[in-house]
């Protein structure tokens, strides 16, 4: 799956190097599009890759942007890399060091929605895990409060699949008061 | 307002007695000391706030006493997008304000969803809870909020029911 | 230690602040555990103004978006418009024109201007301060008129377009802003002597909602919020966009990344804002605003009425599956908003339509780490600090 004639003019980047000594087998693919580098990482190795990221002090990735997550399945061209994994976690790092950013990118599939949690390495990680939860119900393991953050808690359905719609299955219309915990 | 002086002849009471009906003194005195809970929630609620400052200064039109407990209030001013998860709060304080109570629409998302029309918010706060006065706008400028103050003013005046008072006769 | 009766007992009372609350300037809520006065633990709740930005990014082509951005950061609407078509021009992999990227600076300076502005007046109105408060929106006023003449707007102004801005600067729009950034530094030390030295002031927010550097990167704060830890972060000097490499100013930070020091880091930040305003209108550039590419932006107005081409050209840019079309792939664009990172992520399938729109939020992780600064403190700091976040509920939602 590695995209391994890429043909390297310019020297490659640090993180590429080191990844690529450290965790060669985790990795599926690689890319560097508009100064971003962008590495696809297996779900196994993924949460040693960001602890290494974070925590080795030439890259020291301390800061973790957003985690988010898109949702495939109308993307042919996309759905059809790694073994049809519907979806596609993303994180975003910023180096304050080297202050370059980077994207993690980890294929999830439809069958198995469990992910680590990244929790432990940064705290900021829990909210935004949580509304990818919400928002696509990828399961973060480890995560210590795995709850609706966005929608109400009797919510189902999870709003940015690509197979909910717009404008909803009648929730906004089908309302009843005495159910909501208010 | 309807005062009728009497009293023409000579004498203390001389021109110094009018008659009303009693009806007419309260709204009189209804419509000029509203008291806003301001419900903001969004875009709406800046606008509310330049309303209530410096410049365009609510207090001209004896609305200035802005109370944050809907118990203490008679109109509430909706501004802002209300979705699925807030409208339950917003029934609550509906419920919670002492008859009789005004309810003014502020921009078009509380009015009608506005731009929004997705699957967390409410088309319209109507269709939950009475509304007397929408404020058209995206969102409405400062004029705008005072002029929807106005009418519910001159709703008052005129003796005509809250839409909340309307809906429980019905 | 003082002993309650409560404490005594050990008994907790649980507090709901919000999500109606007049400090929360919207709509947020914080379920708060109290012992006492004293907070044992706050547990913060969002969503109460999802409205389903990401999901409606997905329906609605890339200049049409752009008026659902105001709508999210409503204190700094051009900010948003801004970071917004960045993210898709540089997904383009266009640059616009030199005036264009100075017009855009000038419009994101002075909305930074009037989100410090609504943050001061209601953080010092939540504590006690009125006069701030009208003081502030009398300053906000003539900035509202100086966008209304620009942009056709007092809130939601739409202005920028993927490619260039809706117009370009009225006439007499140069002076109109010389003159306000050379009458608000003034305006501002009122405020200063209203609060900076005001004992009741200093005593709410000094030592309030401290928070350690490490803790805030790790918490993922950005903007005033991380400068006041002592970190001298700033994505316009990291990663200068849009010619910001061409304006000199300085980051003002703080030390001790309490509820105090957020306060003076930004009462710092609007001076350097008046600052970049001045640079940029000393050296705005002439020519035209918007991009010659008849893909991308509309043609002129006086052509699409005059000429055939022209409004073939227009007629293909709002037509369906005609207008700008990034190529398939993605980018991730983060740009200094008044409140810290904003950010968009966007994926591109080569259509009209984004795939995917991601906005990151700096209000969203701010929020999240307001039980590590309230855990510990009274209950009155709660207000001190939310205050100090400035966290828009818009934007935490979305």
């Amino acid at each position: 799956m590695s995209e391994e004639n890429q043909v390297e003019e310019q020297p490659k980047p640090l993180i590429l190097q080191k990844l690529e000594a450290n965790h060669a087998d985790a990795l599926l693919a690689h890319d560097e599009t508009r100064g971003t580098v962008v590495v696809v990482v297996r779900k196994e190795q993924a949460y040693a890759v960001l602890e290494y990221l974070k925590t080795d002090p030439e890259l020291a990735y301390t800061f973790l942007v957003d985690v988010t997550a898109v949702d495939n399945s109308q993307m042919e061209s996309e759905l059809m890399q790694f073994d049809y994994a519907r979806f596609m976690v993303v994180y975003q790092l910023y180096s304050y060091q080297g202050q370059c950013r980077a994207r993690v990118k980890v294929p999830v599939h439809e069958s198995d929605l469990n992910i680590p949690s990244v929790t432990s390495l940064w705290q900021g990680a829990n909210w935004l895990e949580r509304e990818t939860y919400d928002m696509f119900g990828i399961n973060f393991e480890g995560h210590p409060d795995l709850r609706r953050i966005l929608m109400p808690d009797d919510f189902e359905g999870h709003p940015l699949r690509k197979d909910y719609p717009l404008r909803g299955r009648g929730e906004r219309e089908r309302f009843n008061f005495d159910k909501q915990n208010v | 307002m309807g005062l009728d002086f009497v009293g023409q002849g000579a004498g203390e009471t001389d021109g110094n007695i009018i008659t009303t009906t009693i009806d007419k003194v309260v709204n009189w005195g209804r419509k000029n000391s509203l008291w806003p809970m301001p419900f903001g929630t969004a875009c709406c609620a800046i606008e509310m706030m330049a309303t209530l400052a410096s410049k365009f200064d609510l207090s001209r039109f004896g609305s200035e006493a802005i109370r944050f407990s809907p118990r203490q209030s008679d109109l509430l001013i909706v501004s802002g997008r209300i979705s699925i998860k807030m409208m339950p709060v917003l029934k609550r304080i509906y419920d919670q304000m002492p008859d009789p109570k005004w309810v003014i629409s502020m921009g078009a998302c509380a009015s009608c969803g506005g731009v929004f029309d997705t699957y967390t918010l409410i088309q319209g706060v109507d269709q939950f809870i009475p509304v007397d006065v929408y404020i058209p706008g995206c969102p409405p400028r400062p004029e705008d909020l005072i002029d929807g103050v106005l009418q519910v003013q001159q709703k008052i005046a005129s003796g005509a029911s809250p839409k909340g008072v309307e809906a429980v006769y019905e | 230690m003082q002993g309650g009766l409560e404490r005594a007992t050990g008994e907790k009372m649980v507090l709901n602040f919000g999500p109606q609350h007049p400090a929360t300037h919207g709509t947020l809520r914080i379920v708060l555990e109290l012992d006492g006065e004293s907070v044992l633990k706050a547990t913060p709740h969002a969503g109460y103004l999802h409205t389903g930005f990401e999901k409606l990014g997905e329906h609605l082509d890339y200049n049409q978006y752009i008026v659902v951005t105001d709508r999210m950061n409503y204190l700094s609407p051009l900010s948003n418009n801004f970071g917004y078509v960045l993210a898709v021009e540089q997904l383009l992999g266009i640059e616009v024109t030199k005036r264009c990227q100075y017009i855009r600076i000038l419009m994101a300076e002075l909305s930074r201007l009037a989100d410090h502005l609504l943050w001061l007046g209601t953080a010092a109105l939540d504590l006690g301060a009125f006069s701030v408060f009208l003081y502030s929106f009398r300053e906000r006023e003539k900035l509202y008129s100086i966008f209304e003449k620009t942009t056709g707007a007092r809130l939601t102004t739409s202005y920028t377009r993927v490619g260039g801005v809706f117009r370009d600067l009225y006439d007499g729009c140069e002076e109109d802003v010389r003159q306000f950034v050379t009458n608000f530094p003034k305006a501002l030390k009122e405020t200063h002597t209203l609060l900076t030295k005001n004992r009741i002031w200093m005593d709410r927010t000094k030592g309030v909602g401290a928070i350690s550097a490490d803790d805030a990167i790790s918490y993922g704060l950005t903007g005033p919020c991380l400068r006041a830890t002592g970190v001298a972060h700033d994505i316009r000097k990291a990663e200068p966009y849009s010619s910001y490499d061409e304006v000199t100013f300085d980051v003002p930070v703080g030390t001790n990344g309490d509820a105090y020091d957020r306060y003076l880091v930004r009462m710092e930040e609007m001076i350097q804002s008046c600052g970049i305003v001045t640079q940029v209108l000393d050296n705005m550039p002439d020519g035209s605003v918007n991009l010659e590419d008849n893909k991308i932006t509309m043609p002129d107005k006086s052509d699409a009425y005059g000429h055939i081409e022209g409004l073939i050209h227009h007629f293909k840019i709002v037509m369906d599956g005609h207008g700008v079309q990034p190529p398939i792939g993605e980018h991730y664009c983060a740009t200094e908003s008044p409140n810290g990172e904003l950010g968009f992520y966007i994926v591109s399938d080569g259509s009209g339509t984004a795939y995917r729109i991601r906005i990151r939020p700096p209000s969203f992780l701010h929020f999240q780490a307001l039980p590590h600064m309230l855990e510990g403190g009274m209950v009155s700091d709660t207000v001190a600090v939310l205050g100090s976040l400035n966290v828009i509920a818009g934007e935490l939602d979305r």
